[in-house]
């Protein structure tokens, strides 16, 4: 079973989103705050990241900032799960390692869980 | 590196603002879209063909706004300083790279491959503004995505055109109708058959690229077929400066 950590600090869209997941057969780990995602990212080793950008005290910029640097957890693929959508964001996100770069408005839960298992593959 | 400015109307904080403002109305559609789906796909119990009907309904609604958001976004950032232009030496091929980065996602999900050929010969820097252009190109991409089929194909390519350089996306989707053509690039026009097949436009995308790829001492010009598909080419000088 794959485990994915979803970061997402708006508790009702990540409620949404870790319910799908679990349906579908995913081992998720919910977290709310920034402040926690590297620690428990490197306390769990999943094998999928589904981190949202904009979150109060440590933003998602810079828990991939802090995977990045770490060899341990560098290789995880991050799927960036966000409602920016400035060139600016998704060029940082991609050169600070995300795998992919999903705006949320613009998807549905269940294709959400088709890009997951398809990074996954 | 280099930048030119031409003038001085910039207020960055504007569309800062837009784009802030853009992400909090994103995430209350995004929470909307989601629960009316799961009432669409009988997630939470079944419903008459009525409710049905209007959860339908107001599912079309919350996509139309989702949608209009983003042009209002793309808008905001090109229009909002004036149209002034800040070149800089760019590589077009990094910038095309760049701005499919963006659609993965979104070709994936229609079901649409997207190729880009790269040229095998170097190609020369740009002098050009590369947010605009940018935009030019993502807009090329979206419409050749939003008017596609799924299965369809796109494919961009760069060609060196004396002292020109030609960008051409080319797709097999619905293609514009012949009595329309020379309307397509007009403030606020949009063709019927793309009306049909996607609601959702302002009618400003073509405008605005036009009038970005002329500031930059370029053309932009198309060939099309109705039913078969549309190839939209831009060019800009290989030295703007």
């Amino acid at each position: 079973m794959s485990k994915i950590i979803i970061v997402e600090d708006d508790t009702f869209l990540q409620g949404l989103a870790s319910q799908k997941l679990s349906k579908e057969g995913f081992q998720v780990v919910a977290i709310s705050d920034g402040n926690q995602a590297y620690e428990t990212i490197v306390k769990e080793k999943p094998n999928l990241v589904l981190l949202d950008l904009m979150m109060p005290g440590v933003d998602g910029f810079q828990v991939l900032e802090k995977m990045n640097a770490d060899s341990t957890v560098k290789g995880i693929p991050v799927i960036v799960f966000s409602n920016l959508s400035e060139d600016k964001d998704i060029n940082r996100a991609k050169e600070l390692g995300a795998t992919e770069f999903m705006v949320k408005s613009n998807f549905t839960l269940d294709e959400l869980v088709e890009k997951v298992k398809s990074v996954l593959k | 590196m280099s930048s030119t400015p031409t003038n001085q109307t910039h207020d960055p904080l504007e569309h800062e603002t837009v784009s802030v403002l853009a992400h909090q109305l994103r995430t209350s559609l995004s929470a909307m879209k989601w629960i009316l789906k799961m009432f669409i796909d009988g997630d939470v119990g079944v419903l008459t063909p009525e409710q049905h009907g209007f959860i339908e309904k107001a599912y079309g609604a919350n996509e139309r706004m989702i949608a209009l958001i983003s042009e209002m976004l793309a808008l905001s950032k090109v229009e909002g300083d004036g149209m002034a232009l800040h070149k800089v030496e760019t590589n077009i091929i990094t910038l095309i790279d760049d701005a499919l980065f963006d659609f993965t996602s979104e070709s994936f999900k229609n079901g649409i491959e997207v190729i880009f050929l790269k040229p095998t010969e170097r190609m020369p820097k740009l002098f050009v503004d590369p947010a605009k252009i940018r935009f030019v190109i993502q807009n090329f991409i979206e419409n050749a995505i939003k008017y596609s089929n799924s299965g369809d194909r796109i494919v961009i390519a760069v060609e060196k055109k004396e002292s020109m350089l030609e960008i051409s996306f080319k797709d097999t989707g619905i293609g514009i109708p012949t009595n329309e053509q020379s309307k397509i690039f007009e403030k606020f026009y949009r063709a019927k058959n793309a009306c049909a097949k996607e609601e959702i436009g302002t009618g400003l995308g073509l405008y605005t690229t036009k009038n970005i790829i002329e500031r930059h001492g370029g053309s932009v010009r198309f060939e099309s077929t109705e039913d078969k598909g549309t190839t939209f080419y831009f060019t800009i000088p290989q030295s703007a400066e």
